[in-house]
């Protein structure tokens, strides 16, 4: 298992890439569905529809 | 002209968030899937380089953000295009929706890039051809996104945003043909190049896979920001009632 983390010596940069990519793809996800969100709202607030 | 009912559909804002709707789990539920089994097959199962050891694995998540970087920003640039065409307020509304995506995975791209390129290169960066074009990409994104912000009449935004984003397009072909244009210290095309690509099987289909993985997340979540965007733009459509109730 630490064979694998080590991936011949290159984890320690191998790992924080992988940690970026997939930062970076959670982060989209996450700020896409919070944008829809806030957008929504917004717009109920502007047709005064009560929730 | 049945052929040009889908380009009018395209065009109504209803029918667009309609579709985006239902469609968005199925894409990135498949993005999802395809993501995993792509990170399996590239970190476990793929063998290691004969020049790189497992340092070549970093091309797993390099690549497919770099070549995501690019797409986008085609996207975003084909539909500003639209856009000022057709004075077609969707095709606006997906541009905008790119940016933002784009320059974080330029990000990605480039903090990638330098992670790899520390112990192959000897140095996080230099200033290669390809990677100032990328760094200029990320400035193109970047800017797009500030003049956006910076003017307040949305028609005139979507106009004068979308000329930008026409513009740089220039920047993509620099980027992917830096490597052969100029004598590059970044390596030239494994995959995408004429003829066979140069990687063994059981290096490449987890590629190929991850590329699929990020184009399916891309459309999932570019079709949620173009609802965002919609619904932002289409103030007081009575479909916008509809879909918020």
């Amino acid at each position: 298992m630490s064979e694998f983390f080590s991936m011949s010596g290159y984890g320690i940069y191998l790992w924080p890439a992988f940690a970026l990519g997939i930062g970076v793809v959670v982060l989209n996800l996450v700020m896409a569905l919070s944008s829809l969100s806030t957008a929504r709202k917004d717009a109920r607030r502007r047709l005064e529809i009560n929730p | 002209m049945a052929t040009w009912t889908w380009f009018h559909r395209l065009a109504s804002p209803p029918h667009v968030y309609g579709f985006a709707r239902r469609w968005t789990p199925w894409i990135g539920g498949a993005a999802a899937v395809c993501m995993v089994v792509a990170l399996y097959g590239g970190l476990v199962l793929a063998p290691e380089d004969y020049q790189q050891k497992d340092a070549f694995r970093m091309v797993y998540v390099h690549a497919p953000a770099a070549w995501l970087s690019l797409m986008i920003y085609t996207t975003m640039a084909v539909a500003a295009a639209v856009g000022l065409i057709w004075r077609m307020k969707v095709a606006h509304a997906a541009a905008a929706a790119c940016a933002p995506v784009g320059a974080w995975f330029t990000v990605a791209a480039l903090g990638t890039g330098m992670l790899w390129g520390k112990p192959m290169w000897g140095a996080y960066w230099v200033w290669d051809p390809r990677l100032t074009a990328e760094l200029v990409l990320l400035f193109l994104y970047l800017g797009y996104m500030g003049l956006r912000a910076g003017i307040e009449d949305p028609n005139k935004a979507d106009k004068a945003s979308a000329m930008l984003a026409v513009v740089g397009v220039i920047n993509v072909p620099i980027i992917k043909y830096s490597v052969e244009w100029w004598n590059s210290l970044h390596q030239t095309p494994t995959v995408m190049k004429m003829g066979k690509p140069s990687m063994d099987t059981a290096m490449l289909w987890p590629l190929l896979l991850m590329f699929v993985a990020f184009a399916l997340y891309f459309a999932a979540v570019l079709l949620i920001r173009l609802r965002a965007e919609l619904l932002r733009r289409e103030r007081n459509a009575s479909w916008v009632r509809e879909v918020v109730t």
